[in-house]
């Protein structure tokens, strides 16, 4: 039990995982606080699977996010090319007729192809990725625009109702996706591809020297978030039933922070996909609560606090819990590293 | 002999390269359409690229001592606003004082704030001052409601940043040229410049030799915030509407342009002229794509596509082979 505890402890995910149960426990809390009569329906948990619903597509982007920032690598350009899938998959049907499941596996090839764009514009061209993250918006931006100069597109009915549907009347149908992509990452971990993702991470030379072919795992693993970006995309058009060019670009700053709210870091080489998915939801759960407190307050003291607040206290919050994680990362690091050379060369474990 | 020479300029003379690319978009430009030649398109360019310029000093100087500033836009725009809501429209030249010392105490708080996290914490510089730029584009709606009461500063101080002498020069250009030396000063003939040239060069070698880097560093976040509240309060002058995250543009626009004048990403090597020649090419590249009235689709996607080409050209990274 105790070995139980302290290998959680030294996971990665362990500063994120505090930070989501955290806030898992001030939402039910304040959910509590403001219908404490219905609190034990089923409303609750409709409300709490609900919110599976509406963001599976800024989940499926962090995770995309994860594989590449394990990497050492952060592509800004994310959200965009969710947006590009959105954009096709609704507009496809639409431009040229195509049915809807052909339209929708194009978008999501489309949307793979263009990330092994990105991956060789960044490991062949060596354009650092940062820059060519900003530089891909752009272009993916104007691609959007000019398949859908405004919000639209045809989306069936069906999707929706399929997307919305729950599973022997309690399980949502995003969370299977959800879940069944972690199945993926699972899967993956024990791979040699995965295990050449952390050395690349930890440091690119010294993985070069082992024998690696950096540039050809690089491309892979972009094709990888590609497919979850074009997931992420699908979703989005079922859950929203239309085509929208540039609303995703956001998504690309908020994996990003996601990704590192949960223990990833920024350098590469250390979190999980735990880690991952804990930052979200993190994220998600301040983004719900803190509106809510914010209309309890507004209700106890009759003063009222626009839209505007919530957003300055939300990223308030996002930007305490980044700096909290990065200083924990910071510490498990140096000690897990204290910890290996201990056991290699037999030395001290504060030097 | 002869190609060993260009191929010498294109690889090493980014400056020159730059300039002699604008001359070349605009000679497309108005051979395209002869009509853009005249000399309001002077002026225009003119002041948006000066007006790029004063938004860049700041981001050359985080950049060249191996930093990035993401909040640029967004303390300009927070500067703006501040200048705008303390003159109110009014005319009292102690008004403009205070502005402007408004505008430069906000300036050096958020700039503190990116010091202090992006050095004394360690945090990795590109996500704090996002994050920060984000809280204090928050910050801008909470403070004005959403609108501002007042848009733009009185007509007079307008009029005096856009008025254009022997109708080419606008003022701010010389503004502009003001920063120009006030940068070239304080890179090449003080000790802080230098030592900031060091630091991006390589921060251990600067410790070694007495530097403090990270107090330094703070310091030069700092600048760089204070340069970007001047910035914002001339920019107030300069548009006509100010709005919550009127220059959040500014931020992605600043760093293109310093990466294509020459400076390093990396840091320790790099100059404001090269900042100018790089403002120079991005505003010429969008005004010839406004000129030939590509629809804005088609010139994000030929400015993503230039400036990929750009950086493969100039800011590539060291292979891993070397």
């Amino acid at each position: 039990m105790n070995q139980k505890i302290n290998q959680i402890k030294r996971s990665p995910a362990f500063s994120g995982m505090i930070l989501f149960f955290l806030f898992l426990i001030v939402y039910f809390g304040v959910q509590y606080l403001q219908a404490p009569e219905s609190f034990w329906s089923i409303k609750t948990y409709r409300n709490f699977m609900s919110l599976f619903k509406s963001f599976s597509p800024l989940i499926l982007v962090t995770m995309g996010q994860a594989f590449l920032m394990l990497m050492g690598i952060i592509d800004i350009s994310i959200g965009m090319q969710m947006s590009f899938a959105n954009v096709l998959a609704a507009m496809l049907p639409e431009i040229l007729g195509l049915p809807t499941p052909v339209a929708w596996l194009i978008a999501l090839l489309a949307t793979i192809l263009l990330a092994v764009l990105n991956g060789v514009i960044v490991s062949c061209l060596r354009i650092p990725p940062l820059l060519a993250g900003f530089a891909m918006i752009y272009v993916i931006k104007g691609i959007n625009l000019l398949i859908a100069p405004k919000p639209g597109g045809k989306v069936p009915a069906i999707a929706n109702q399929v997307f919305d549907s729950m599973l022997f009347g309690f399980i949502p149908f995003s969370l299977i996706l959800l879940a069944v992509m972690y199945g993926i990452w699972l899967y993956l971990e024990k791979t040699p591809l995965i295990k050449a993702v952390y050395a690349i991470g930890g440091n690119e030379r010294n993985a070069y020297a082992t024998g690696i072919h950096t540039t050809a795992i690089k491309i892979k693993i972009y094709a990888l978030a590609g497919f979850f970006t074009g997931l992420a995309g699908l979703c989005y058009t079922a859950a929203y039933t239309t085509g929208n060019p540039i609303t995703g670009e956001i998504y690309g700053l908020q994996s990003i922070s996601a990704c590192i709210l949960g223990g990833i870091s920024l350098a590469g080489g250390w979190g999980n996909m735990a880690s991952a998915v804990y930052g979200v939801g993190f994220q998600i759960l301040v983004q719900t609560t803190v509106p809510k407190v914010f209309t309890m307050i507004s209700k106890a003291t009759g003063v009222n606090y626009n839209t505007y607040w919530h957003n300055l206290f939300s990223d308030i919050i996002i930007l305490l819990g980044l700096v909290v994680t990065i200083f924990a990362i910071r510490a498990q690091r140096t000690t897990f590293i204290s910890g290996l050379k201990k056991q290699i060369k037999g030395a001290k474990a504060d030097e | 002999m002869n190609k060993n020479k260009v191929y010498y300029f294109v690889k090493n003379n980014q400056i020159g390269m730059a300039l002699l690319l604008s001359l070349l978009i605009f000679v497309v430009t108005i051979a395209l359409n002869p009509k853009s030649l005249n000399v309001n398109a002077f002026g225009s360019i003119l002041s948006l690229m000066s007006m790029l310029t004063i938004a860049a000093a700041g981001q050359t100087l985080v950049i060249i001592a191996d930093g990035i500033d993401m909040s640029v836009g967004a303390t300009m725009s927070m500067a703006a606003i501040v200048t705008v809501g303390i003159l109110r429209g009014r005319e009292d030249p102690m008004l403009f004082v205070i502005a402007i010392l408004a505008a430069i105490g906000v300036g050096a708080i958020i700039g503190l704030c990116n010091g202090l996290g992006a050095v004394k914490a360690g945090l990795p510089p590109m996500v704090v001052t996002l994050y920060i730029s984000n809280v204090v584009n928050r910050l801008q709606y909470v403070m004005t409601g959403g609108t501002p009461e007042f848009t733009s500063v009185s007509l007079i101080y307008k009029s005096f940043m856009t008025e254009r002498l022997f109708q080419v020069f606008p003022v701010i250009s010389f503004f502009a040229l003001g920063m120009y030396a006030l940068i070239f000063w304080l890179m090449n003939r003080t000790r802080y410049g230098q030592q900031i040239f060091l630091i991006g060069n390589n921060n251990r070698a600067a410790q070694l030799t007495g530097i403090r880097t990270t107090r330094l560093k703070v310091i030069n976040y700092m600048m760089a915030g204070i340069l970007s509240g001047i910035a914002g309060f001339i920019g107030a002058g300069n548009s006509g509407y100010i709005k919550c995250g009127a220059f959040d543009g500014m931020t992605i626009d600043t760093i293109v342009a310093v990466v294509i004048g020459g400076t390093l990403l990396a840091g320790g090597k790099g100059s404001y002229a090269g900042t100018a020649a790089g403002a120079l090419l991005l505003i010429v590249l969008s005004n010839g794509l406004a000129v030939l009235s590509v629809s804005p689709s088609m010139k994000n996607l030929i400015m993503g596509v230039i400036l990929i080409i750009l950086l493969g050209v100039y800011n590539r990274a060291k292979p891993v082979r070397a």
